[in-house]
């Protein structure tokens, strides 16, 4: 499932624009492939993130994945429902699963990414 | 490919990784899961999980699983000399193993390595099955061949000791060798003789299935379908099977078994619960419990009975005497709690004991429902049972190293324990 209004990253993240903030998560390719989340390691809030460095780490009981952030700026909120509760991300990847949001500070951070029909093209391709 | 270290006994094999292939039942789990599921192992792309390891797990624990086991090695050792042959390749006894019955046991080379766990079923006075591993079997393969030739010393104290016997010996799984060919689809769980039952094709056979014991197996037909059929498994359930059926008929017993599982709640499992569950059994897998790393012997990983020190002679005995005498480490299973939003822990995270010491390492770990269970490798005096050790993960992520968490630790080391659990019995059966 691909929702319309968001922009993806090739390594299967997801970011929501709204001014210069960014809502981030991963995809529903991306969870149905890492099976049941078993535990997510959050980003501290106030941390310096760049555009495909590591930002959360993601782990279910076979494997440890990083989660890149899609854009360059700082971590203003976490969801930190997801630390008792990880399988949102697998129940609703998209809302209540979403990670963290971040303030955008160099905005040719988030040129590059996929819109809907251009990440549906690249997971064809896979 | 093959060399051979005279002085030394060991016996090196580089295994060919030619691309991966389905399994023979590839078109059946296209039809059960997106290709995405499938990953490589041993060679074969194989299911993960169909529906989701949980659910799988707890199905071969209420109800049933059934999983595709046909990437496992299959041999055929047979001839007036295939069981001396055994008994010198192998660790276990052989001579008293009567027709219709199992074994577990071990090959080495002449150095004391494993070279992989088997179970040897003998399907009659002069002739063996020996099932191994998937991912060993193209070293077993060429180690088997190495033996009949005489390429490989048999014996460090008399290199110059020779194999008299020599069986004829061939891969069960290709179809080219002989009409009786083999493969492994396992059916495990509480409910799985039902499902045999609806198979049989009469109620003599039901009987004969209802009254198998453990690690004993007949030879007949469900549905038509000739089959070896053998309470024998790799799950800790207490009722299952493996069926060895030929590999033209092995899509065809496989979907029978789901269709005809379906009201005893059976469902196809893939690689995750088969380790989840081996894992919360306690059974070691080749490479994690058993040699590996830390090149961990019979003896460590619980299984002294499995080597008959007394047995006059086999491939590898001086090694495992010394084996035998020298463990201050062995193979344990401890339980943690496993909640979700608790943190898994993982292979080589270290086992801290009560001072806060490093005495071991995490060898494989899985969910169980609400706990973790995870086989370490630790000091035999910190790991027995109702002890309780803690567990320090290492670092998963950059922004741990970068918070001081270690990427891995050595024994003696100061730790703090992130999680604390217990050990418990060193096997579970379900």
């Amino acid at each position: 499932m691909v929702v319309r209004e968001l922009l993806y990253t090739k390594e299967h993240e997801w970011a929501k624009l709204e001014g210069d903030t960014a809502s981030v998560g991963i995809t529903d390719y991306a969870q149905n492939q890492l099976g049941e989340l078993t535990f997510v390691e959050l980003p501290d809030v106030g941390k310096q993130v760049t555009r495909k460095a590591e930002l959360a780490v993601v782990e279910s009981s076979k494997a440890a994945s990083d989660v890149y952030s899609p854009v360059t700026g700082k971590v203003t909120e976490v969801n930190s429902e997801l630390e008792a509760k990880p399988e949102l991300i697998n129940e609703d990847c998209y809302k209540a699963g979403w990670i963290c949001k971040i303030k955008i500070t160099d905005t040719a951070s988030a040129k590059n990414l996929m819109d809907a029909n251009q990440y549906e093209e690249y997971l064809k391709g896979l | 490919m093959l060399k051979a270290d005279t002085l030394a006994g060991t016996f090196i094999f580089e295994p060919p990784q030619p691309p991966p292939l389905g399994s023979i039942l590839y078109q059946e789990h296209l039809k059960l899961t997106d290709k995405s599921r499938l990953a490589e192992f041993a060679g074969y792309l194989m299911p993960l999980w169909y529906s989701s390891i949980s659910a799988e797990h707890s199905a071969v624990r209420q109800h049933t699983g059934l999983f595709d086991c046909t990437h496992m090695g299959i041999f055929e050792v047979s001839g007036s000399e295939a069981a001396e042959f055994l008994h010198i390749v192998t660790t276990n006894q052989v001579a008293s193993l009567s027709a219709g019955a199992a074994r577990y046991s071990y090959i080495l080379d002449a150095a004391g390595n494993v070279l992989d766990d088997i179970i040897i079923y003998r399907r009659s006075e002069d002739n063996f099955m020996v099932v191994v591993n998937a991912a060993n079997e193209p070293k077993i393969k060429a180690y088997l061949a190495a033996l009949l030739t005489g390429r490989v010393i048999l014996d460090t104290d008399n290199p110059n000791r020779q194999l008299e016997c020599k069986p004829n010996i061939r891969d069960m799984r290709d179809t080219a060798t002989a009409p009786d060919c083999r493969v492994d689809i396992a059916l495990q769980g509480p409910t799985s003789p039902n499902i045999l039952y609806t198979l049989a094709e009469n109620d003599d056979l039901k009987q004969k299935i209802e009254t198998l014991k453990p690690f004993h197996f007949i030879e007949a037909d469900l549905d038509g379908i000739n089959c070896i059929i053998s309470r024998t498994g790799y799950t800790g359930a207490r009722i299952g099977f493996e069926l060895f059926v030929h590999p033209d008929n092995a899509a065809e017993l496989w979907r029978r078994l789901l269709k005809h599982g379906e009201k005893s709640g059976a469902v196809p499992c893939g690689l995750g619960a088969r380790d989840s569950l081996r894992i919360e059994a306690g059974l070691p897998l080749y490479g994690h419990e058993l040699a590996g790393p830390f090149n961990i012997s019979p003896f460590e990983a619980g299984y002294a009975w499995a080597v008959k020190l007394d047995k006059d002679f086999f491939i590898g005995k001086s090694a495992m005497q010394q084996a035998a005498n020298s463990c201050d480490m062995n193979v344990a299973r401890i339980e943690l709690p496993g909640a979700k939003g608790i943190r898994p822990v993982r292979q080589n995270d270290g086992v801290v004991d009560t001072d806060g010491i490093c005495v071991g390492w995490v060898l494989s770990s899985a969910k169980a429902g609400e706990r973790q269970i995870a086989i370490v490798y630790a000091d035999k005096n910190q790991s027995q049972e109702e002890k309780e050790v803690g567990i320090y993960y290492l670092a998963r992520s950059e922004s741990q190293k970068s918070k001081g968490k270690k990427q891995n630790v050595d024994r003696e080391e100061k730790l703090e324990a992130d999680i604390t659990g217990r050990v418990v019995s060193r096997f579970e059966k379900f």
